[in-house]
């Protein structure tokens, strides 16, 4: 059976998002987007086993996550946090203003684990729900739960949001700036 | 103002009450989703129309006859 266009512009329309997703798992454009490429292949062959009016979005992050996976699994699973990340990015601070900046989440985001990654991104961005999580990553949905909670807790750590200011050396610098910020 | 005598209304607060660990409240919620949302919105390489189109051509030549 021929793809239908439906399912082509359907397709095309997704990109954009399971670029995101890929980016947010790979931490690399081009990994990224070759991660896509393979998605997209995966999904026009198995097309049919896709019933229109379901979650194409859903789907076709399934399929990602898979690919995802099994190439990780394939090249031996690079460590992710190797080398220097981990040590370099232990501690970040908030920038000048006392906001966050979007470039520290990013560095506080590449710490997590993956599986705890993916779960914040899927629930906390990508707006699937509980449940589709749960599907798309194949677990129960109180293990989404759970990984979500985790690395809402990891990254306030990371970041230093709850209770900054509060003790430590950290309060002076904090008051200063607190001071100069509007 | 009718204040509903209920012993058995166990979860209303299940939606919104300590609900949410991410919603706009929360700076985590808001930077996940200003992180996102500014991938996503980054322009799609042409090589994935190109890339859809190339399938759908060789599509009928895969059909057996």
């Amino acid at each position: 059976m021929a793809v239908s266009p439906a399912f082509k512009t359907e397709l095309l329309a997704t990109i954009p998002n399971l670029r995101a997703f890929a980016v947010s798992l790979t931490q690399s454009a081009d990994k990224a987007d070759d991660l896509v490429q393979e998605t997209l292949v995966k999904a026009w062959d198995k097309h049919e086993s896709f019933q229109m009016g379901t979650n194409l979005k859903a789907w076709l992050f399934t399929i990602l996550r898979n690919e995802f996976y099994s190439q990780m699994r394939k090249r031996g699973r690079e460590v992710q946090d190797s080398d220097g990340v981990m040590t370099e990015r232990l501690a970040v601070h908030p920038s000048q203003h006392g906001m966050l900046d979007l470039k520290d989440f990013r560095g506080a985001l590449e710490q997590l684990p993956e599986d705890q990654r993916e779960a914040i991104i899927l629930i906390g961005a990508s707006g699937f729900s509980y449940e589709e999580a749960a599907e798309i990553c194949g677990c129960a949905v109180g293990t989404i739960k759970s990984r979500v909670s985790r690395a809402r807790n990891r990254l306030q750590e990371i970041l230093d949001i709850s209770g900054e200011a509060e003790f430590g050396p950290d309060a002076i610098s904090a008051q200063v700036m607190g001071s100069n910020a509007a | 103002m009718t204040k509903q005598k209920t012993g058995a209304e166990p979860v209303n607060r299940r939606r919104n009450g300590s609900g949410d660990p991410l919603g706009t409240n929360s700076e985590i919620g808001r930077k996940l989703k200003q992180y996102y949302d500014e991938l996503v919105s980054d322009e799609v390489p042409d090589r994935f129309a190109q890339l859809l189109s190339q399938l759908e051509q060789a599509e009928p030549l895969q059909k057996k006859g």
